[in-house]
């Protein structure tokens, strides 16, 4: 299974990524009839997503499917196998079905009794392929890009964390 | 790892509070729930065991808004504490760009706080980070209890690292934005 890469500590997504992946999504959930469908990464974090209709509560599902397949990786080292590939949970109305992409990042697929698991496994198999090529090629150059904008974003974050965080709180729920 | 979005301009960062059982983890998080703007905050999503322990992870997704027109996200998470649920720490640790170790000042913990950090420089060593060079603050805990180890003992057993430490009472809220401020510096200047 490849491991995760310690020197890579953060990953930048362009415009033209953004564009190849929701191209592959959408491919995926047309030719598969899915209604939603999501690339994460490891720490349950959503890369890019497409639906049908406006989903709420999206960044908890991320964080509960990455937390559960990093669960299931530890399943698969008490059990000495190299790795569970896939998660799939089944409800009555819908399912989701996530598969790996190089082990680093999730491709996670959610349908209705119209489309068809066996049919959805495959066409997720094949665009997890597509996705390795592309996100492949996002990490490397993620490494090389050291841009000053985003050093500024950092120090002007520094300044919002100061007024957000402090120490008596801000809620406006008293 | 930091996920920075340029398409969708976002910034994204997952900070781990990890420590020993009822070190207080879950508190902190409950606390920053209950104080910052609804706006900014989702929904806190506890998975507990029936007697309300945490079995898998508690999850606070928080927005600081936009900043030079990226919308920066921050996602706190809490590991279970009890030795049982070595490896979900491990699971939750996946991919964190920040730590905060929370410890119990209690002086009956001391060795449930030093097998909880040693554990922790483990699984991060594990996933190819470098324990020393890594975002980590502490957070001595429960310090408003009569039980409670001074802070030069604390210093001198748990922070051998000398990485920012806080003195806390999360239940009270003491310390908690300090500490949530200083680990959520260290992951931005990792950017």
């Amino acid at each position: 299974m490849p491991q995760f890469d310690p020197e890579i500590s953060r990953m930048v997504v362009v415009e033209e990524d953004q564009a190849q992946i929701s191209a592959c999504l959408q491919r995926l959930m047309a030719d598969s009839g899915a209604s939603y469908s999501m690339v994460i990464d490891r720490a349950g974090q959503i890369l890019a997503s497409e639906s049908d209709e406006v989903r709420p509560e999206m960044v908890h599902l991320g964080a509960l499917i990455a937390n559960t397949y990093a669960s299931t990786q530890e399943m698969a080292r008490i059990l000495k196998e190299d790795g569970f590939k896939t998660l799939f949970q089944e409800g009555m109305k819908e399912k989701i079905f996530t598969e790996t992409v190089r082990g680093r990042w999730l491709l996670v697929v959610i349908f209705d009794k119209q489309s068809q698991v066996g049919m959805v496994k495959v066409l997720a198999r094949r665009s997890s392929a597509v996705l390795a090529n592309i996100l492949d090629l996002v990490e490397r150059r993620s490494t090389e890009v050291n841009s000053p904008r985003f050093r500024q974003v950092g120090k002007a974050t520094i300044d919002t964390i100061d007024l957000l965080f402090k120490d008596d709180g801000c809620s406006d729920d008293e | 790892m930091a996920l920075i979005n340029v398409a969708a301009r976002e910034i994204h960062g997952k900070i781990v509070y990890y420590g020993p059982g009822l070190s207080g983890k879950t508190t902190n998080l409950q606390y920053i729930h209950s104080r910052i703007p609804s706006n900014t905050k989702g929904e806190l999503l506890s998975i507990e065991t029936e007697t309300e322990r945490t079995l898998f992870f508690d999850f606070l997704p928080i927005d600081l808004g936009k900043v030079h027109g990226f919308t920066i996200r921050f996602h706190l998470y809490t590991v279970p504490g009890q030795v049982l649920y070595e490896r979900t720490r491990v699971a939750v640790l996946n991919g964190a760009d920040g730590v905060v170790f929370v410890a119990d000042a209690s002086r009956d913990r001391l060795p449930d706080n030093l097998q909880s950090l040693r554990e922790l420089a483990q699984n991060l060593t594990a996933q190819g980070k470098r324990f020393l060079d890594y975002p980590l603050v502490m957070q001595y805990n429960k310090m408003d209890l009569p039980q409670a180890l001074p802070t030069p003992v604390l210093d001198r057993y748990i922070n051998t690292v000398k990485v920012p430490r806080f003195e806390a009472s999360a239940i009270n809220g003491k310390g908690v934005f300090e500490t949530l401020r200083a680990i959520s510096k260290l992951v931005v200047n990792k950017l």
